[in-house]
């Protein structure tokens, strides 16, 4: 128990969570709906370091959240600016439009 | 059930939804606007968590300047809503929705098959762990070189960023 929240639901929150980002990986096209959905995966992941941390009790926990948080942010701008170049590129950002590297 | 149960579930709720509805909708204008409202609720979850600074870092940085920046990049480019078609690919499709459920199941069983060995301690002082001054110290003394480095890796993001999104000029 974290101040009366047990730990069974964070986790079970943070499953669910990480499984709605998966089918969204997965079975989008939109090229920024899967990164959205990737960034969703991230907080499912943040939500169980801060959970296990409250429960420990360890301030790791808030530290690493802390660094994922800011690499999250590093990793959005590379990640748009690449989604500006494709679609400069193609005219789309359907992932199943773009086969450049197909034969 | 205490109170700080109640409102975490709550959150939590709230959050899956407006995630399921983020995977659900086509237009990405609106999916970016629902994940924004999930990343509040798994705010509240945080405070709750005793990560108050962490909280505020979800909000300011995550819901106010990344999905702001896929808002912008999106009314950049003017994507609109995609239009309803048959991907072509009904095997990946297949193959893509079985992995979702594959893992799901997996997921459960295996937090089903340790329920009973989660570790349910509770903090001694949990004010100690929310205070942001405290947790301050530990950043600026134990982990001074990892902070460096992100800044580093930030500086390398945003030249980097630049260099893809800038017009080429062809000769």
């Amino acid at each position: 128990m974290i101040g009366g929240i047990p730990l069974s639901d964070v986790l079970l929150a943070s499953g669910a969570l990480f499984c709605i980002g998966i089918a969204g990986a997965l079975l989008r096209r939109s090229a920024i709906q899967i990164f959205l959905s990737i960034e969703l995966m991230m907080n499912a992941a943040n939500l169980t370091l801060l959970g296990y941390g409250a429960s420990l009790p360890s301030r790791e926990g808030q530290i690493i959240v802390f660094f994922v948080i800011a690499i999250a942010a590093a990793e959005a701008a590379v990640g748009l600016a690449i989604f500006v170049a494709l679609f400069r590129h193609t005219e789309t950002i359907d992932v199943n439009k773009i086969h450049l590297l197909k034969w | 059930m205490s109170a700080a149960r109640i409102v975490f579930d709550l959150a939590m709720v709230m959050a899956i939804l407006f995630s399921g509805l983020m995977v659900i909708n086509r237009n990405p204008v609106k999916s970016v606007l629902a994940l924004v409202v999930a990343f509040f609720g798994l705010a509240i979850g945080y405070v709750l968590l005793f990560s108050p600074f962490i909280a505020v870092i979800q909000v300011i940085v995550y819901a106010g300047a990344i999905l702001v920046l896929f808002l912008f990049v999106l009314m950049l480019l003017n994507i609109g809503s995609q239009p309803h078609e048959r991907s072509g690919r009904p095997i990946q499709t297949l193959l893509g929705g079985a992995s979702v459920v594959v893992f799901a199941a997996l997921l459960l069983g295996t937090l089903r098959g340790s329920g009973s060995r989660i570790p349910s301690l509770s903090p001694e002082n949990p004010a100690a762990l929310s205070d942001a001054g405290i947790l301050a110290r530990t950043l600026f003394s134990g982990y001074l070189l990892h902070f460096e480095a992100v800044s580093v890796l930030l500086l390398a993001a945003l030249v980097g960023a630049f260099v893809l999104a800038r017009r080429v000029r062809r000769a």
